[in-house]
């Protein structure tokens, strides 16, 4: 009997809900919602009405209009990234030769007097040691200056605005605005830009954020593209006009790294990642005075020191590969020079060499490590009296380190080549391991890092192809 | 080692660029995109055998049920025509869903067995279902929607199905206001009137709108109508039809119009004369929210009321970013800044009152 009640009763519910229509889920919610909101207005106090011709407001007015919402946007994050770039310089010229010309004597000789045998020393200081110290001297200073101001920038307010400017642009490429900032986060550090895409909410669009933000031009690469830049490109002009083209080039590079974003962004979200953009509801907050020492601490915990961590975990292992392939000789030829007699002609195919191909390859755990890694290789190549082999060095001057390359075979087209493969090349191991713990996936983690290397192959295959036909 | 010298060899023969190699390549690649882009949705042909004909006897049998339940009746050489299936590869499977119990055929007239019928309510209940799931759960566009779901009607099993059903909290419409048929087979039939057979000055609501033939669909959602939007007829001729809709007048041919399914509005709910989307209020204008529209769903309809889009609430346009879109609005005393296409979700009255963040 009363089975039979019960049944009547969910038949008549079952009916019922063909009547109610689909949103009366919705309809409910939003009551609750309304009368929560009539609660609190009752009950709460209101002290003066906000000034609408506040300072807060003409800032806004200012810092999102048409005229000069964008020249203002790039000029800060010039002085930011000048900031960066020149206030690393005498800090790492410190570590650096702390690390190595000061401590790595004394670890050599202590090696020496504890009767080590060559090779266990060489692999462990002229390997491992080495490169830790590299990675910390030429990594740390920067991450110390960039994340700071970055996170001062945000405590501020004004990313947020950054945000809301350049939306109009994502959105044409079917991304999320928040993008935008992880983008710039990830010219400090392509890693903490990938940990910083946790912002944006929508899967489909994280994910995106995630695959194009090895296109920001990490710090690891800006000495790099400066490097090269100098020596190839400020060479062509007279020498008052040389370090302008170069930063230009340089500049040149990072905005068409910006391009790649959108482009890939677009393609991406055109075929794999296909889908609407969702909902892009942000929330500008009021302009409110940095809070500094919280600010520093934090900046330097929980970015600077978790990335320098990841990056040395991974330096360490690659500083002992690049002294073992210097030092294992099979029949009279080392493996490193055995490898880049292999690659030699595929690399020079794309414009590139064997020594930057297979510098890439050895120093996936560190950008930092790309250009000591080149010239070490071009000297141990070339059989010039190096530091040793196996040892990485930076030679004293940028005019030094021209010889030696032109010496190596290195052309314009070289120069311009490996600018742009240091821009598209695949991510860091750090933010390889990195994109695995955000995505979780594989398949992912796989395309991220492959998709940049095809389009690097693919960008200096049509350069070189140019290049030849007017030569 | 040697193929590596093989490789050496290769790139060295090729000259730079205007080698025919690169352009029969570039052409072949740019062919085959092609071919596949004009074929996304219809990959039959290279689905096994089986499968071909286990999509083609349910998308016969939703045929037959939709061409039942309008009254009509149908043959072979329509079926094919609906279809785009020859008639020979029709006659046959017939034959084996005859045999099946699906059909009965008398004379050239067929007609669906008690059985086929609850096969196609099955089946179109899965089609809704995944519908209502592509709306609520994914970015896709809706005019991608019955294009996936005509796919997957055929792929997902009965537990999956059910599965999916818990998942979306047993909802009973698809997002097109079409009915979902329940485990058992019950459905409502459709009650709605065409608006194009509605008298001048009416006010209505839109409870339907047929996603098939899809260009004429694609031009129903280029006006932005969606279900749930209250209408009110201006003018009704003989070819087109006038009615405003949430601030717009919208101008339809009748044939456009017919697959625009309204009822009238029941007493209780109200016509609200200057309810406008307030992607049309301008620099410095103050409004009240009436409410965000049902076409905005899932995550995003949560995400607008999280952030205080209720109804009753004033806004202001404060200012609108370098490209007009986004554009900040203040409530609550908090600058919230929305994409036009969002704001074309939230519903609002113009007013006149110099005060934010209050009821």
């Amino acid at each position: 009997m009363k089975n039979k009640d019960t049944q009547d009763l969910l038949d008549l519910a079952s009916e019922l809900r063909w009547e109610v229509g689909e949103n009366f889920h919705d309809t409910l919610v939003e009551g609750i919602y309304t009368d929560a909101a009539q609660i609190a207005q009752k009950t709460e106090i209101k002290i003066g009405e906000p000034n609408p011709y506040s300072f807060e407001r003409k800032l806004d007015r200012v810092l999102t209009s048409k005229k000069y919402g964008f020249p203002i946007m790039i000029l800060i994050l010039s002085i930011i990234l000048w900031l960066t770039i020149q206030g690393a310089n005498y800090p790492s010229g410190l570590l650096a030769s702390f690390f190595l010309e000061f401590l790595h004597p004394i670890l050599k000789t202590g090696a020496f007097q504890l009767g080590l045998p060559w090779w266990l020393d060489g692999f462990l200081i002229d390997g491992v040691y080495l490169a830790l110290g590299w990675v910390i001297s030429v990594m740390l200073p920067p991450m110390a200056i960039f994340f700071p101001m970055f996170t001062l920038l945000e405590d501020f307010g004004y990313l947020p605005r950054v945000a809301f400017n350049l939306d109009s642009l994502f959105k044409k490429s079917g991304a999320h605005g928040k993008q935008a900032l992880t983008m710039s986060m990830g010219w400090g550090c392509n890693a903490a830009g990938v940990v910083a895409t946790r912002i944006i909410d929508s899967p489909r669009e994280r994910l995106i954020a995630i695959i194009t933000n090895n296109f920001s031009l990490c710090n690891g690469r800006w000495p790099t593209q400066i490097l090269i830049a100098t020596i190839f490109i400020g060479a062509l002009v007279p020498d008052g006009f040389s370090s302008i083209v170069a930063s230009i080039a340089v500049i040149g590079i990072a905005l068409l790294g910006v391009g790649f974003t959108f482009l890939s962004s677009w393609i991406l979200s055109k075929t794999l990642l296909k889908g609407e953009v969702s909902t892009f509801a942000l929330e500008l907050p009021p302009y409110r005075p940095p809070n500094l020492w919280t600010t520093l601490y934090t900046s330097l915990i929980d970015r600077t020191l978790i990335v320098l961590w990841r990056a040395m975990v991974f330096a360490g292992p690659a500083g002992a590969i690049i002294w073992l392939i210097s030092n294992i000789y099979v029949s009279d030829l080392s493996l490193a020079n055995i490898t880049i007699d292999w690659i030699d002609d595929f690399g020079l195919f794309f414009g590139l060499n064997g020594v930057i191909l297979l510098a890439y390859v050895v120093a996936i755990p560190a950008n930092e490590i790309v250009i000591p890694t080149i010239l070490m290789l071009t000297v141990a190549r070339l059989n010039l009296m190096g530091a040793g082999d196996g040892v990485m060095f930076e030679l004293e001057s940028t005019t030094e380190t021209a010889t030696l390359l032109h010496a190596g075979g290195w052309t314009l087209l070289t120069g311009i080549n490996l600018m742009f493969f240091s821009l598209l090349h695949n991510p860091c191991s750090t933010t390889i391991y990195t994109i695995y713990q955000e995505t979780k996936s594989w398949k992912w983690t796989t395309f991220a890092s492959i998709m940049p290397v095809i389009l690097g192959f693919l960008v200096t295959f049509l350069v070189t192809q140019i290049w030849q036909l007017f030569h | 080692m040697s193929l590596f010298l093989e490789m050496k060899q290769l790139f060295a023969a090729m000259p730079p660029l205007l080698n025919i190699g690169y352009v029969l390549l570039i052409f072949s690649i740019l062919l085959v995109v092609f071919i596949l882009k004009k074929h996304q949705y219809s990959l039959r042909w290279v689905l096994p055998f089986k499968n071909k004909e286990k999509s083609i006897t349910e998308d016969l049998l939703k045929q037959l049920y939709h061409v039942a339940s309008s009254g009509r009746t149908t043959d072979f050489k329509m079926l094919s025509g609906a279809l785009k299936i020859s008639e020979r590869k029709i006659l046959k499977i017939v034959e084996s869903m005859t045999q099946n119990g699906l059909i009965k055929i008398s004379g050239s007239h067929v007609t669906l067995t008690e059985t086929g019928k609850n096969y196609a309510l099955s089946i179109i209940r899965i089609h809704r279902l995944w519908e209502k799931y592509l709306s609520e759960k994914t970015g896709f566009d809706k005019s991608l929607w019955h294009d996936l779901a005509e796919t997957k009607e055929h792929q997902l099993s009965n537990e999956e199905v059910e599965q999916l059903y818990e998942e979306l909290g047993r909802p009973r419409f698809d997002p097109h206001g079409d009915p979902i048929p329940t485990a058992l087979g019950e459905m409502i039939s459709e009650t709605g009137t065409s608006i194009a057979e509605i008298p001048k000055d009416t006010i209505a609501k839109i409870i339907h709108i047929e996603d098939e033939p899809r260009s004429i669909y694609r031009q129903i959602i280029k006006e932005k109508l969606h279900i749930g939007a209250h209408v009110k007829i201006l003018a009704s001729e003989n070819h087109h039809i006038i009615f405003e809709s949430e601030g717009h007048s919208i101008q339809l041919s009748t044939v456009v119009a017919s697959n625009i399914q309204v009822v009238l509005l029941k007493s209780r709910e109200v016509y609200e004369e200057g309810k406008v989307r307030l992607s049309s209020l301008t620099e410095g204008e103050h409004a009240t929210i009436l409410g965000i529209s049902t076409e905005c769903r899932g995550a995003n309809r949560r995400r607008l009321l999280d952030l205080g889009f209720i109804k009753g609430t004033l806004l202001t346009l404060e200012y609108m970013g370098p490209n007009q879109n986004p554009r900040a609005y203040r409530l609550r005393n908090t600058l919230i800044a929305l994409r036009n296409d969002k704001a074309d979700f939230i519903l609002i009255e113009k007013t006149q009152y110099d005060r934010t963040g209050s009821l």
